[in-house]
């Protein structure tokens, strides 16, 4: 995006300027965590909740720093993702034919959301803390590092089924998002919402460590941010570009 | 364009009217000022003198030293977080008006949100968690020494080592601020709050390191950290009082 010389200093332009870095956020801290994720040894395959006390807690004891390394990162660089679903909302106050109720709800969950994943992360690397306490505690704190990281999709099926009918509400003839964002966030939200099952399901493609309740909830919320980075683009290049802050 | 472009350029206008209208700020953002100053004071009383969590007790220590830390201290830490736990909203409204005044910003309100839901995650495993273990800990003080000393690192380590959600606020608020063509707060701080995102990686080794300047109790991990938080806090009330009396009686409420 070019911006224009003569907008350089408007606060249209800010306003344009500050979702940029709050849209780059998304890459940059996007790459760090799939690193923490490619490292975290307890992922491929991902642990199982069959384990016994004695194997999760040789597992903390074995790959103690591998783990610290991966939530650590987790920790410092999950949130910061935030920004990037805030663009969205933002987005969705631009939304013409709506009141901006969507925006603001979306916005709640997506705070929800984060904070769980921040709480999850901290159980994990208390696990790591101390790996020789009894073999017990370390399987209470790994039992609730899952339970806290997977099962709780409310607040994200919540954030996209609000997406989705915000972009379904946005009928006017200029809307914000290309309609099929809509589809794709309803999707997100269908696909991401089985892992709740993990809440109960201790064996099979519901448990934390299933096919649906791990690698679909995942998958689906990775390639949401991937997907929602190259729409969000666009959508901030014509929103420049319609209040003639760029070309 | 949007409603949210026009919202956005009234303020800017105003910044000329300054000089001429009065320096009073409106009645109830006053109102919610005062709050911050009484809500942080009271915060740094329970935290310090009350339930011990700072300085914090250290995390080379043995199960029974734990337990004893309970023992001795179960009863300011039930007054102390018994009265966090009622008034912890005043945490809420502190990061609202700071949100508030950066929705005043000539940035739009991306930053604002952004501030604002990264405190609300930071609220939970930075500040309140360890209350809920320590409470949990002395509400039964003859549980088994192995599960008390659980609730110790788990509540110490949350408390200490929650990075990710302040990193993120700061990073908002600098941002805004180094945009911001209203100068609602001075670039200085900006810096500043990147200087807290600093101290949030120098506590990085807090989950590794049980003994020295990178332990829980460290010199560099939690002391540097506090004197750079106390020192960014009592700029952001100054400025936060700059920018409520600063603030025209007659601006329109935000959108």
């Amino acid at each position: 995006m070019q911006i224009l010389a003569e907008a350089e200093d408007l606060p249209k332009t800010a306003n344009i300027k500050t979702q940029l870095i709050s849209l780059w956020t998304a890459p940059v801290f996007g790459v760090v965590l799939l690193i923490a994720f490619l490292a975290f040894p307890g992922f491929f395959p991902p642990m199982s909740p069959d384990m016994t006390a004695e194997q999760v807690a040789r597992f903390y004891s074995d790959h103690t720093a591998m783990i610290r390394f991966s939530m650590i990162t987790f920790n410092l660089c999950g949130v910061m993702l935030l920004p990037f679903f805030m663009v969205i909302v933002i987005q969705m106050k631009r939304m013409a034919t709506q009141s901006h109720i969507f925006a603001y709800c979306y916005l709640t969950a997506a705070v929800s959301g984060a904070t769980l994943f921040a709480l999850a992360d901290i159980f994990y690397l208390t696990a790591a803390f101390r790996p020789d306490r009894s073999p017990e505690l370390v399987m209470l704190l790994n039992d609730m590092a899952w339970m806290i990281f997977i099962a709780p999709v409310g607040a994200f099926v919540a954030m996209n089924l609000l997406l989705g009918l915000a972009v379904f509400f946005d009928d006017g003839p200029n809307p914000v998002f290309p309609r099929w964002v809509g589809y794709y966030a309803i999707g997100t939200a269908l696909a991401m919402a089985p892992a709740a099952g993990a809440a109960v399901f201790a064996t099979g493609p519901l448990a934390w460590n299933g096919v649906v309740s791990f690698w679909l909830r995942n998958g689906a919320f990775a390639l949401f941010v991937v997907v929602m980075f190259v729409v969000l683009r666009n959508v901030l290049h014509r929103q420049a570009v319609e209040e003639g802050v760029a070309r | 364009m949007s409603s949210t472009i026009s919202a956005q350029t009234s303020p800017s206008a105003k910044v000329a009217e300054n000089g001429r209208t009065p320096r009073a700020g409106k009645r109830d953002v006053w109102l919610v000022f005062w709050i911050v100053p009484a809500f942080y004071t009271a915060f740094g009383l329970i935290f310090f003198a009350l339930a011990r969590v700072m300085p914090p007790p250290r995390p080379d220590v043995t199960t029974d030293q734990m337990v004893h830390f309970f023992h001795a201290h179960a009863l300011t830490i039930k007054i102390g977080f018994g009265i966090l736990v009622l008034i912890v909203g005043g945490a809420g409204i502190a990061n609202g008006i700071v949100a508030f005044h950066m929705k005043r910003m000539t940035v739009g309100s991306v930053m604002a949100y952004a501030y604002l839901g990264a405190m609300s995650v930071g609220a939970l495993p930075g500040c309140l968690l360890v209350a809920f273990c320590f409470l949990t800990a002395v509400y039964r003080p003859g549980r088994d020494p192995q599960l008390l000393a659980l609730l110790y690192d788990l509540g110490l380590l949350s408390y200490v080592g929650s990075l990710g959600c302040f990193s993120t606020a700061y990073f908002a608020f600098a941002v805004a601020i180094l945009y911001d063509k209203n100068e609602i707060f001075p670039k200085w701080l900006a810096y500043v709050s990147i200087w807290q995102i600093v101290t949030e990686i120098m506590a990085v080794p807090v989950f590794v390191s049980k003994a020295g300047p990178f332990a829980w109790n460290g010199s560099i991990a939690f002391w540097m950290g506090v004197v750079v938080f106390g020192f960014w806090l009592s700029c952001v009330i100054v400025f936060l009082m700059k920018a409520t009396e600063l603030q025209p009686v007659d601006e329109p409420p935000l959108e």
